[in-house]
Order: C-alpha cells, then sequence, then structure tokens
C-alpha cells in the first residue's frame, strides 16, 4: 500500500504485526479449543457412560440387598409359607412398599406365580420373566430391565425365599421412569434416555428427546442394557464448548484492546520518531532558506537524538563557513569593513525616496607611504585610518574600505549640508597624526560626495561620481568636492554635454597645448606633454576636469582619444622632420587601454606619418590599469613591442606598488603633484619622495616630478636625482607654435 | 459313627416283639458310585400292623457352634424331638413345613416343651436369627430305619421277618427314587442302591463375616 507517512508506516507495521500474530493465536485457541471440546466430549461421555454404568449396578447391589433383606423377614417368610393367597398378596404389597418396589411377584419353586401385585397377572400363572429365574437358579439371584405388560419399564430383581431352603422366589420391580433417568441424569451429567434397540419410542428419558437424532448440537454414547435395551447418554456439545467460547470471547476482547493499545501506542512511538524527524526536516528548510541562526531544538540520547545532534553539527558548521563566506565576500580583511560589495548591498537597501549621500574618502600619497615604508606599514596605517573612521559612522550608515586607500561612507537620509559636515568631521578625525612604530605619520585626505538620488541612480554611478570628486577635491586642493561641482552639471546639461563634444570634434574646437618636460639632469626640455583643451564657442574655455572625466564616464573618450593621438603623432612628425628631437606624451583612459585596436591603431600613425616610436610616449594612471590588470598588461606589451615609452601618470593616488609595475613594460613615474607641492614643507613627505626616486632608479624606471611650481622644489628634485620636471614653474601649456618659440627663448639653468 | 438312640430302640422293641429277626444293611451309592451320607434308608412293612412309637419316644436335635446337630434327622410319627441349646447365645428355631409348623422363640438352654412330630413327612428346621443353620427331620410311620454314614452305609437291625418295601431319601436328593421291595428273613439283607443327591454343602456363617458389616 502506498503508505503516506512514517508515521503511518510505523503503526500500520505494528499494529498489522500484532493482528497478525493474535490472528495466529486466535486461530491456534480456536482450533485447539475445537480439539479440546472434541476430546473432552467423549472424555465426559466416557466418564458419564461409567458412572451411569457403576450407578446401575450399584442401583441394582441395593436392590438386590433390599430384596434379600425382605426376603429373610421372618413375617415375611411366615406369610409366604402360609400360601394363603390373600395373605400372600397383602403382605407383598405390604413389603413392597416398604422398600418402594413398584412391583412385586412371589413364583413357586415350579416357576408359578403364587401371587402378584400386577393386576393383569394371576396366582398360577408362569412367571413372565422365566429367562431371570433361570439366572436365579444357577446364580441364587438375578437382576434386569424388562418392560411389563402394562409397557412399563421396570428395574426387576429375582431373589430366593429361604425357610431354610427355598421355598419360592420373590420379584420386586422399581420403576424406570423419567424421573429415574432425571436423577441418572443428575449424577452422570448426562442427558438419559431408555430405548429398545430398533423402536421409536422412548421409555424413560431425563428430558424431551428432541435432541436425541439431531447429531451436530448433541454427543452421544449408547450404553447397552439386558433385554434388548440400551441408555441413550447424551452430552449437549454447546456445554462443553462454553468455557471456550468464553475464553475465545474474552481472548478476542483482549485481543482487540491489544491492538487498541498498540495502535494507540505505536501511533505515540511513531510520532515521538516523527517529531524529531519533521523537526529535522523543517530545520533543514529553514537551512536551504538560509536561516541558520534557529538553533535545534536540544536533542535527546536516541538515535534520532544523535542525527539530531549531528544535525545541529551540521547547521553550525554551514552557519560559520557561510559566515565566513560572508566575510570574505562582504568583509574587507585588512581593515574588517563592509567591502565594496557589501557597500553596494547596503546602498540596495536604501528607504527609496529617502535621499542619502556617498562619500570617498582617500588618503593622500597612500602609495608613497606604501613604498616607501612597506607594505606592513601601509597595512597598519589602513587599519590606523579605519580605526579612526568608523566611530564616526552613524546609525543607518556605513563606512566601507573599496579598495586600497580608498574608503566610503553612506549615509542615509543626508542632504549636502548634513554631508559637508560630516565630510569635514571626517577631515579633522584624519587631522590627529597617527603613530606607527613611534613614527608620527600626518595624514591628509580628500572626500568626494555624491548625492542620491540627485547625482545618481545607482551606487556605482555615485561611487564613481564621489571618485571623480574626490579627485577634483585633490586638484583643487579643497579637501572636500561635491559630484555636482565637477563632471557633474545636472543630467540635462551632462546630455547637452554629449552633443557638445561631438559637435566640438566634429567642429574642431578641440585642441591641444603642450607642456614642456625638463630633464634635470642635463637642463633640455625633452618631451613635452600634449594636454586637451576645448574653446567652446559659447561658454568659452572648458577646464578638462569638467568635461573628461564625463567623457571618460560616458565612454566618449573613445572617441576623442584617437584623435589626440593623431594629433599628437602629427604634431611629433613635424617636429621630428624640422629636427627637433621632443617626445611627445598622450594619455590614455582605462577605456582606451582596454581598446584591442589600441595597438594596431598606434602602429599605423606611427608608420603614416613616418615617427620613430621613441617619440611617442603614452601616459596611464594607476586606476587605469587596476580595472582589467591582465588585458591592460597584455596591451601594454604590445605597446611597448613598437617601442614606445610607456609612463604611469599621477602615481602615488592610487595604490599599485611599485612591485607590481615593474612587471609592466613601464619606462616612467610620473609621481603626483600633490607630493611635490609638499616636499619642501614636510620633511617626512620629502623622505618619502627621495625614497620613491631612489626605488625607482633601482627598479629602472625614470622619475618625472608634476606640479613643480617654484625653483626651490626644483632645486630639491635635482638634488635629489629626480630625472625630469614638469609643472609651471618650468613652462605652461602652450600651442604647438607657442612651444616653438618657448623653446628657442629657453636658456637652461643649470644653476637653479 | 454315632447309633441312633430311636434305631437302637426299634432294634430293642423287634428282638423284643419277634423271634425271627434280621438286619438289613445298605449301601447307598450316588450313580457315580461314591457314597451318600445322611440319607434315610426307610423300611415300612407291606402287610400287618405297624408298631406305633411308644410313648415318650424322644430325639434330640442339639444346637451346637450355631449348627443344628444332627443335620438329618429321621423319627418315628409321634416322636417328641428336644432342641437343646448349647450354644451362649440364643437360637430361634421354626419350620415352615407343612407336617409340622412350630416355632421356639429366642431361647437358651432346653425348651420347655420338646416338638412332638406327629405327622408323617418332611420337616425344614431353621434358625430365624442364623439364617445358615439347617435340619431336616423325616418323620415316618415305621420303627424301621436308619441313616447313612459317611461311608453311605446304613443297617437297620431287628426287622422282623416278612415283605417290606424299602425307600431312600435325602434332603437334597434330585429326585424321588422309586422305592423297593425286599424279603426279611433269618439272614442280614444286603442291598447296595443308588441315589442322585448333593451332599451337604455346609453354609458360611455369614455373621462371622467381618467385612459384612
Amino acid at each position: 500500500m502506498s503508505s503516506r507517512s512514517l508515521r503511518h508506516r510505523i503503526a500500520i507495521v505494528f499494529v498489522g504485526l500484532l493482528v497478525l500474530v493474535m490472528g495466529f493465536v486466535l486461530a491456534l485457541v480456536h482450533s485447539s479449543s475445537a480439539r479440546i471440546v472434541e476430546r473432552e466430549t467423549q472424555r465426559e461421555l466416557a466418564v458419564g457412560a461409567k458412572v451411569f454404568q457403576r450407578l446401575l449396578e450399584q442401583n441394582q447391589r441395593q436392590l438386590e440387598t433390599a430384596a434379600a433383606v425382605l426376603s429373610a423377614d421372618f413375617a415375611f417368610r411366615e406369610a409366604i409359607a402360609t400360601q394363603d393367597q390373600p395373605t400372600v398378596r397383602s403382605v407383598i404389597r405390604n413389603h413392597g412398599q416398604r422398600i418402594h418396589a413398584q412391583v412385586m411377584m412371589v413364583t413357586g419353586i415350579d416357576g408359578r406365580m403364587i401371587a402378584t401385585t400386577q393386576r393383569a397377572a394371576a396366582a398360577g400363572d408362569p412367571f413372565p420373566f422365566p429367562d431371570l429365574l433361570a439366572q436365579a437358579e444357577a446364580a441364587g439371584r438375578s437382576a434386569g430391565f424388562r418392560q411389563m405388560k402394562n409397557g412399563q419399564l421396570y428395574q426387576v430383581v429375582l431373589v430366593p425365599i429361604m425357610a431354610p431352603t427355598r421355598i419360592a422366589w420373590v420379584a420386586m420391580g422399581f420403576h424406570v421412569d423419567d424421573r429415574w433417568a432425571s436423577d441418572m441424569a443428575d449424577v452422570t451429567g448426562l442427558g438419559v434416555h431408555i430405548v429398545r434397540a430398533g423402536t421409536p419410542g422412548l421409555l424413560a428419558s431425563s428430558a424431551q428427546r428432541a435432541a436425541l437424532e439431531g447429531g451436530a448440537r448433541y454427543a452421544h454414547v449408547d450404553v447397552p442394557l439386558d433385554g434388548g435395551l440400551q441408555a441413550v447418554l447424551q452430552l449437549p456439545v454447546a456445554q462443553v464448548q462454553a468455557p471456550f467460547e468464553q475464553l475465545q470471547g474474552r481472548l478476542l476482547g483482549v485481543i482487540g484492546a491489544a491492538v487498541l493499545v498498540f495502535a494507540l501506542g505505536s501511533v505515540m512511538l511513531a510520532g515521538r520518531i516523527v517529531q524529531p524527524l519533521n523537526e529535522l526536516s523543517a530545520a533543514a528548510r529553514r537551512i536551504a532558506l538560509g536561516d541558520y541562526a534557529q538553533p535545534l531544538p536540544p536533542a535527546k540520547g536516541d538515535e534520532i537524538g544523535q542525527l539530531a545532534a549531528s544535525f545541529e553539527q551540521m547547521r553550525n558548521g554551514i552557519a560559520s563557513r557561510e559566515e565566513r563566506i560572508g566575510r570574505l565576500a562582504y568583509v574587507d580583511e585588512l581593515t574588517d569593513l563592509p567591502n565594496r560589495t557589501r557597500f553596494l548591498e547596503a546602498f540596495g537597501r536604501l528607504t527609496p525616496g529617502g535621499g542619502g549621500a556617498v562619500l570617498v574618502v582617500n588618503v593622500d600619497r597612500f602609495a608613497l607611504i606604501n613604498n616607501a615604508l612597506g607594505h606592513l606599514v601601509g597595512d597598519r596605517l589602513l587599519r590606523a585610518v579605519a580605526g579612526q573612521l568608523a566611530p564616526l559612522v552613524p546609525p543607518g550608515g556605513m563606512l566601507a574600505r573599496l579598495w586600497g586607500d580608498q574608503f566610503a561612507f553612506l549615509l542615509e537620509r543626508a542632504d549636502a549640508d548634513a554631508a559637508r559636515t560630516f565630510a569635514d568631521a571626517v577631515l579633522a578625525a584624519l587631522r590627529d597624526p597617527v603613530t606607527l612604530d613611534g613614527q608620527r605619520l600626518d595624514i591628509e585626505a580628500g572626500v568626494g560626495i555624491a548625492l542620491y538620488p540627485d547625482d545618481g541612480p545607482d551606487a556605482s554611478t555615485l561611487l564613481r561620481r564621489a571618485e571623480l570628486a574626490l579627485a577634483a577635491a585633490k586638484r583643487r586642493h579643497s579637501g572636500v568636492a561635491f559630484a555636482s561641482e565637477t563632471g557633474a552639471e545636472p543630467a540635462h546639461e551632462q546630455l547637452s554635454l554629449i552633443g557638445d563634444m561631438r559637435r566640438a570634434l566634429a567642429a574642431g574646437e578641440f585642441t591641444l597645448a603642450y607642456q614642456p618636460k625638463l630633464a634635470l639632469g642635463s637642463g633640455r626640455i625633452v618631451a613635452v606633454e600634449a594636454l586637451l583643451r576645448w574653446q567652446h564657442p559659447e561658454r568659452g574655455s572648458i577646464a578638462p576636469a569638467r568635461f573628461i572625466p564625463f567623457a571618460e564616464q560616458t565612454g566618449f573618450i573613445r572617441e576623442i582619444t584617437p584623435w589626440v593621438l593623431d594629433m599628437a603623432v602629427r604634431q611629433a612628425a613635424v617636429w621630428h622632420a624640422a629636427g627637433l628631437d621632443i617626445a611627445v606624451s598622450a594619455n590614455l583612459s582605462t577605456l582606451d587601454l582596454l581598446d584591442p585596436y589600441l595597438g594596431r591603431r598606434v602602429r599605423g600613425l606611427l608608420e603614416r606619418h613616418a615617427v620613430p616610436a621613441r617619440r611617442l610616449c603614452l601616459e596611464i594612471t594607476e586606476s587605469a590599469l587596476m580595472d582589467d590588470p591582465t588585458l591592460a598588461q597584455a596591451h601594454l606589451d604590445e605597446l611597448a613591442g613598437l617601442g614606445i615609452k610607456l609612463s604611469i601618470d599621477d602615481y602615488g593616488v592610487g595604490q599599485a606598488s611599485l612591485a607590481y609595475l615593474k612587471s609592466l613594460p613601464v619606462d616612467e613615474l610620473k609621481l603626483d603633484r600633490s607630493f611635490i607641492t609638499a616636499i619642501t614643507e614636510s620633511p617626512r613627505n620629502a623622505a618619502i619622495v627621495e625614497s620613491t626616486i631612489m626605488l625607482s632608479h633601482a627598479l629602472g624606471l625614470t622619475v618625472v616630478a608634476e606640479g613643480v611650481e617654484t625653483q626651490a622644489e626644483l632645486r630639491w628634485l635635482r638634488a635629489h636625482g629626480c630625472d625630469i620636471a614638469q609643472g609651471y614653474g618650468i613652462g605652461r601649456p602652450m600651442t604647438a607654435a607657442q612651444l616653438q618659440d618657448w623653446l628657442a627663448a629657453f636658456v637652461p639653468d643649470m644653476t637653479v | 459313627m454315632p447309633s441312633s438312640s430311636p434305631a437302637l430302640l426299634a432294634l430293642l422293641l423287634a428282638a423284643a416283639a419277634s423271634v425271627s429277626a434280621a438286619p438289613v444293611e445298605v449301601l447307598v451309592q450316588t450313580p457315580a458310585g461314591g457314597p451318600v451320607a445322611d440319607a434315610a434308608v426307610i423300611v415300612e412293612p407291606l402287610a400287618g400292623p405297624v408298631p406305633h412309637a411308644r410313648a415318650g419316644a424322644h430325639a434330640a436335635i442339639e444346637q451346637r457352634g450355631r449348627e443344628f446337630m444332627p443335620w438329618m434327622t429321621v423319627v418315628q410319627t409321634g416322636t417328641s424331638v428336644d432342641f437343646p441349646n448349647n450354644d451362649t447365645i440364643r437360637h430361634h428355631v421354626y419350620s415352615f413345613s407343612e407336617p409340622k409348623r412350630f416355632e421356639i422363640k429366642l431361647y437358651a438352654g432346653k425348651p420347655g416343651k420338646p416338638i412332638v412330630f406327629d405327622r408323617p413327612g418332611q420337616v425344614d428346621i431353621g434358625c430365624n436369627i442364623h439364617d445358615w443353620m439347617e435340619a431336616h427331620v423325616l418323620v415316618v410311620d415305621t420303627p424301621y430305619f436308619a441313616r447313612t454314614g459317611a461311608d453311605g452305609r446304613a443297617t437297620v437291625a431287628g426287622v422282623p421277618a416278612g415283605r417290606y418295601r424299602l425307600r431312600l431319601w435325602h434332603p437334597r436328593q434330585k429326585a424321588q427314587v422309586a422305592p423297593d421291595e425286599i424279603d426279611v428273613d433269618d439272614a442280614p439283607v444286603r442291598l447296595t442302591l443308588a441315589l442322585d443327591a448333593k451332599p451337604r454343602e455346609p453354609r458360611p456363617h455369614t455373621e462371622d463375616d467381618p467385612d459384612r458389616y
């Protein structure tokens, strides 16, 4: 059968087995009972028959004794001896009554009756039972069952009358009637019927003979009597069966009760077995749904308990592994802060329409510190920064480490003012110097703020905007910048910017400006950096920081960069033709670096304009490398294979290590302007820059200092072995024509 | 064998009445040839007067050891018989026989009056207290009779010469035997006769049966 549940199956098996066993028992008892009833019936009949026969013998002996005593009575004998008919009849009546004989007959030695109490017979008639007389003559006395002429059955006893020799016989008849049969029945416990064999009538019966022929309900045994008579002894089978039927009835009751008890018991037992299983399976479903928190009910000592305990262990194991995986997935291992993924998820749980702010915090010059003092110090510095930032997290907010030294706050329901206040608090907190191994480290940081939903609809957009704002803040040295201030016109303005850029590219509104790069060793201008400028017909000159991040963000940079490269290579060709030994640098964005046709296009340009590869230098930011390091390396290898110089731009802002950069085919490192600005003010910064220069040289890299503005800086850089300097202090970006004049007027000043 | 008093008397009478007398010696045998004890041999004259028993003719059947002794007695008609009780217990002697009905109720010692057997015939005597006790008296009209001993022999002495009918009788005889006629002279008559009778069977003293009660 298809059973529904374990509980049912257990109950069915238990009860089924019990019913089976009990059925066997019942069948056994039934068949045994039937056998026992059969045997008992036969036994009772046999015993009854024996008792009946003994009773008959005993009766007969009693009757004989009574008859003998009577026949020895002197007066009786005397009366008989008188041979006086009336006297003899009277005396036999009288003495017959003494022993309750219903029939008395006195017979002479010659076999003829002297007197009788029977009306039908008379004196002188022959004795009606000559066989009895013959037996008596042989044995002294005789007895037997005889039917008289009146049809009645008698037990007849024949004894002699001695005076002192035998003078006569006296026969005494005792009525064998229904009462006699009933008395016999009482003693034997059987129904007693006397019949003449072969005739239907009952001569005496202890009951109605209704059942004599009904063989099924009665068992019987025949006891032969003399004179062609027989006693039929009957035993109602039901009488023997009754105790067994009662027994079977009780057994049935017991079995019924047992089955009931068993059913209840097994259902309860099954319940006790199944309930923990159900709880386990419910727990398993919870675990499947990812809810590991709810512990299992306390386990009992049995096997299910052990299973539950194992299950509990499994749950704990899964929970802890899940937690570890969760940590790995969501927690930054270095600082124990949430990671970028966790941050994005947390943003997803922001109350829709509730507003909020994303703040990206970046430690200034971290890469320099990391390279100069080692990774361990860098890591500890990051942990210290995390420790300083963590207490600032407001309720409902979050602090995450995005990557490197980039941290981000998520502030719920914060407007621009609240975000500004919070950013100030962050900068104030970071102004406390950090002490590592007894060394004080002055930390400065920038904060970029993007507001939700004003600056973007999702977390990644807001982060990017905030990072752009951060970059702007660093460039402006303003500490804090809003995304809306940087590339972040309102959406409609941005859309118009795209259109403007497209138009500008076609209309030739973009131009390149070239800023000279001074080789400190030779005092010569050895290269220029090509910088994009946009002269808007209505808005006038648009700062690169306002449209380049936007172009990168929208992908439009992929249309601008080829134009820039084309222009730069053309210019390089012009200068090359003019005999000027000047290399031209151009900037590549992240998207450019991932362009699979980059290498082919650059080679085509160089070949078309017949420019030696070494006259072209491509500058890449650290962050551009980090987006897809593998692909970036492949493309850099391709470019390097052409013989083009490669330079890392804005080094020190990101978190790329020197060791990593060394694995790239890079020739040059451009220190971020923020380091240069600080060198003459902070000995610590100076030490970092110095060690960076030394390390770079050790790795075979040319070091370029950006943002050199003062002669003091220039002197310091030359003194400390920096290879190339760039900045307003040397020359501003200018058009190609202006640059030619500027070069003509340039006097290398080795004294500075 | 003990000599019977009446027989002796008869012998004396015969001797006195007639000069010529002779004994009749009879051997009674069963058909099988065994001796028949306690058989009566009766010699009755066929002619002439039968001598009466003298007045005061007497016999006795005593009770000893709860038995009648003798078991069988032959007397001439008119003989009085005493029933002396030599037991320490009493007896109740009776007879329902036709020739002489009598009853001597519980008595000890010698009863006051003897019983006179005045009619010929067989008288069976019993004791109402002791059912096994049994005695038989044959009353005859002749003075000539005898009883066989254990050897089956009996001698009727002093039978005067003449013609006689000789009869045999036994209490347990199976059939009446036809009488013989004999002539008695001077010489003794010797006869061997057959009588089919069962011997006396002493009946058990049921009173002594310890299991009876």
